[in-house]
């Protein structure tokens, strides 16, 4: 890796994760559903460099064509196709938003006490390896997608089988849930 | 490198905003959305983990989680439109009809 990458890494690290925070906490608590979207694009954009820095660009570049590129513009379709300014009255929250609160927080004091305590070692700056056989002819540290590829269409080829079944089915699905009535 | 209590710290974080908000919104288009902001936190998780461990197995399942996000952001917007069409809202609460 780059050493100047590697050695500002974690500050890049910390500021793409602060910055999905971010972006998360304008999805939840905005009232227009567009500035909701719009911190939900914030979010995964930051996700995807929080990738990068993980050094797994495979994963940033697929993130950033899935989630920016398709889910988002998904997600805007929807809210304008449905009109959302009818009910504009009846509050943003549930009525049971204060305890749902307590208990999210309560829950996180407990985690964040537990893995406060645990250390996982040194951040680990060794390179990705794959199992020999799978890895021959192939610079692992260096080439991402190639060694994801490998991971993927090699070792975990029945998962990945299984998974265009279950795109098959929510694409035959969400065809016949969406339509009109008529038949 | 990022440390790895950070990523984690990160992760949680994302994921509790997640939890918050299908807990606390009204709006089925919001909770979807945190869904995937939940499934993504887990997406950190692996990722930060195969690095741990120098494999890249936690890389290639974050790739089947993101395609199974599409598939399921996909049902469920199909499923917002159709409930559109049939009760006129989209509000979790106006939803109510096995309440009866």
């Amino acid at each position: 890796m780059d050493p100047l990458l590697a050695s500002i890494g974690q500050y890049l690290f910390h500021a793409f994760g602060l910055l999905a925070v971010a972006g998360a906490l304008a999805l939840v608590f905005s009232k227009n559903a567009i500035h909701s979207i719009c911190g939900f694009l914030l979010a995964m954009l930051a996700v995807a460099g929080c990738f990068l820095t993980l050094s797994a660009e495979f994963l940033a570049v697929a993130q950033l064509l899935v989630y920016a590129g398709g889910i988002v513009v998904l997600f805007l379709f929807v809210v304008m196709l449905v009109e959302m300014t009818k009910y504009k009255e009846k509050g943003l929250f549930q009525i049971q938003a204060p305890y749902a609160i307590a208990v999210v927080l309560a829950g996180a004091v407990v985690v964040i006490s537990v893995f406060w305590r645990t250390l996982f070692g040194p951040a680990t700056a060794k390179a990705l390896t794959l199992s020999p056989s799978l890895g021959q002819g192939l610079d692992v540290a260096n080439q991402n997608a190639q060694a994801v590829s490998r991971g993927i269409f090699a070792q975990y080829l029945l998962p990945f089988e299984i998974l265009s079944v279950i795109l098959l089915v929510a694409l035959v699905g969400a065809v016949v849930l969406a339509k009109t009535e008529r038949v | 490198m990022p440390s790895m209590n950070a990523v984690l710290f990160i992760s949680f974080l994302l994921f509790s905003v997640g939890v918050a908000g299908v807990l606390i919104r009204r709006n089925v288009l919001i909770i979807l959305m945190c869904v995937e902001l939940m499934l993504n936190a887990a997406n950190l998780n692996l990722v930060a983990f195969a690095r741990h461990s120098g494999t890249v197995n936690g890389q290639a399942f974050a790739l089947l989680v993101m395609g199974l996000a599409a598939a399921e952001v996909s049902i469920g917007l199909a499923l917002v439109v159709a409930l559109y069409r049939k009760k006129d809202t989209i509000q979790v609460d106006q939803i109510n009809l096995l309440k009866g």
